[in-house]
């Protein structure tokens, strides 16, 4: 039998000790180690190196260790759902690939999907933004007061019987299990008798148990009365109310916009569950925990956060069952004869007045006008006659004395 | 069948925290002891433990299947350590030299390894350590270490002969006392 080849280098050995050989080396090795001692030694003394070393052994990880990593997980467990749900092939070669892609078909498809129906496109976005014209009616109504004019905001007188609307309403804090849609009319109409119609629009109101969100009623000199009123009525019974609105007069403009928000809902849930459920966990860790000053500020912190995050989706989650089961009804209201109003002619006197007023202040705007330019051109005009002038002095001189001779 | 560390984290990824609390089981101990066994102070491993594992919480996004979860464990824990001696270098404080202090806690055996592990040369040691106490493959620590692997044969090599002439003068010492 042939002796086996002496292995060359020490790190083969040590190879062969760590186990670190392909099968046919780790073969050859061995067999020569049965022949070779001092190749042996070299092992068996690796090996006792290892044994020897491995007396030194530490103690095992303090729980604390592990207190603070399923702090950290739990913290960062509720946004990795969030962003990554269930997309574990994701790569980001992939996300900017298909991300690119997708933005692409997207716009391409939007931009295919609106062009044809632009005007239908821009009626609902008016439809939709009902909440935002309310707003600016506030706005520009409480602009008009400001100006003089007659308003009667009924904001303040409102306020308590919407509290109390609002207490009446049946599970008005509690999540609904069927569809949620809110439903917004708008109601344009013109009436005979506006007062009544007015006293009328606040009884329905209270006969329906609804409340009036917002009414403004103007009544300028030489103006036909005008009524902006925002209404909500349980949405059960808006069908029934709505009849009685149209008696009031005749209807000029009836639209109905619903929006589903069912999913939006479901999610927000679902949210506030996760927000609560994480809250529990984390006031848990808080009582049972003694770690060092910075971590239970940390807790104390992210306890705060979380608090603020659920009120605010609590407030949502109130908001979103008000507008489910409170329909929306906006109701503008004229007095039929609006347009025959005519504003009286202004008398002889007050007319010569007006003109004579009119013309002092247009000669007082032309004499400004004229003072004005001659200051903003009058030193440029100074200036261009100071440099022209011995220019000119020098042609008059030469055309006198051709003249002369 | 036991799930793979790399199949763990990939489902981490996918928003598994129970796959990570399992990873969190079988790596707690090993790399609390990484620190452990390199740093003078039990409080200080524990800390950068902990930051290990933070990081690789949150870092979970970047961590792809074709690198071994263990060297990419092990990868974080060493530029913690590296960051770390380079700040107390910085700072000049205690632990100018390793494995100084807290012998209370270690049996004399231990003691003994710890001493000559400390006056070993620093690659040397290090790859030793990967190998005895992390029980890493060559490859492995070839990656961690960022060396090609024959380096890491080479010195390995040379680590075990330094350590054993080391520990050969310790026990001449200890006779001799």
């Amino acid at each position: 039998m042939r002796q086996p080849e002496h292995p060359s280098w020490e790190e083969e050995l040590m190879a062969y000790a760590d186990g670190e050989l392909q099968t046919d080396q780790a073969e050859r090795v061995a067999l020569h180690l049965q022949s070779c001692s001092e190749c042996a030694g070299a092992v068996a003394e690796a090996k006792k190196l290892s044994a020897q070393m491995a007396v030194w052994q530490v103690e095992e990880a303090p729980s604390k260790l592990s207190e603070s990593v399923a702090f950290e997980l739990q913290k960062t467990a509720g946004r990795r759902r969030e962003t990554r749900s269930g997309s574990g092939w994701w790569t980001r070669g992939r996300v900017w690939t298909y991300g690119v892609a997708g933005t692409f078909a997207a716009v391409m498809l939007v931009a295919f999907a609106l062009t044809p129906s632009l005007l239908r496109s821009r009626q609902s976005a008016t439809e939709s933004h009902a909440d935002l014209q309310e707003l600016q009616l506030d706005q520009s109504q409480q602009g008009q007061e400001g100006q003089g004019q007659q308003g009667d905001s009924m904001e303040s007188a409102i306020s308590p019987k919407r509290r109390e609307a609002q207490q009446r309403a049946p599970g008005s804090s509690q999540s609904s299990t069927g569809p949620m849609v809110i439903r917004m009319i708008r109601l344009t109409l013109i009436t005979k008798e506006f007062d009544k119609a007015r006293t009328k629009i606040e009884t329905t109101v209270q006969d329906a148990r609804g409340y009036v969100d917002q009414m403004t009623v103007r009544s300028n000199p030489g103006a036909a009365k005008s009524l902006v009123a925002v209404l909500r009525f349980p949405s059960d019974s808006l069908d029934a109310e709505l009849a009685e609105l149209r008696k009031l007069g005749q209807a000029k403009e009836e639209s109905q916009n619903t929006s589903d928000v069912t999913g939006q809902y479901t999610d927000l849930v679902a949210r506030l569950t996760n927000a609560r459920n994480t809250e529990q966990r984390m006031l848990a860790l808080q009582r049972e925990r003694t770690g060092k000053l910075p971590e239970v500020v940390e807790v104390e912190r992210e306890i705060g956060r979380i608090r603020e995050e659920i009120e605010r989706m609590e407030a949502e989650q109130k908001n979103l069952n008000n507008k489910v089961q409170y329909a929306t009804v906006h109701v503008d209201l004229t007095e039929e004869y609006h347009a025959q109003l005519e504003p009286s002619a202004p008398s002889a006197g007050t007319r010569l007045r007006n003109a004579a007023v009119e013309g002092y202040a247009g000669a007082k705007e032309t004499g400004l006008g004229m003072l004005l330019w001659a200051l903003m051109y009058g030193p440029t005009l100074v200036l261009w006659a100071l440099i022209l002038a011995p220019l000119g002095f020098l042609v008059w001189t030469m055309q006198k004395r051709t003249v002369r001779n | 069948m036991m799930q793979t560390d790399e199949q763990l984290m990939l489902e981490f990824q996918g928003g598994s925290a129970r796959s990570f609390e399992e990873l969190f089981r079988r790596y707690r101990n090993p790399v609390y002891g990484f620190f452990r066994r390199r740093l003078n102070y039990g409080a200080r491993a524990e800390e950068l433990a902990q930051e290990t594992f933070v990081i690789i919480i949150r870092g979970a996004d970047h961590y792809e299947a074709r690198a071994k979860f263990r060297t990419y464990v092990y990868g974080i824990a060493m530029k913690q350590l590296w960051s770390e001696r380079r700040k107390v270098m910085r700072e000049a404080k205690a632990m100018a030299e390793p494995f100084e202090e807290d012998h209370e806690t270690d049996p004399a055996a231990g003691m003994w390894v710890k001493d000559a592990l400390s006056r070993m040369d620093p690659d040397h040691r290090e790859v030793l350590m990967l190998r005895e106490y992390e029980q890493l493959p060559y490859e492995d620590i070839a990656d961690v270490l960022a060396v090609p692997i024959n380096t890491v044969r080479s010195r390995l090599s040379r680590a075990r002969a330094e350590l054993r002439t080391l520990l050969d003068q310790q026990s001449v010492k200890g006779v001799s006392r």
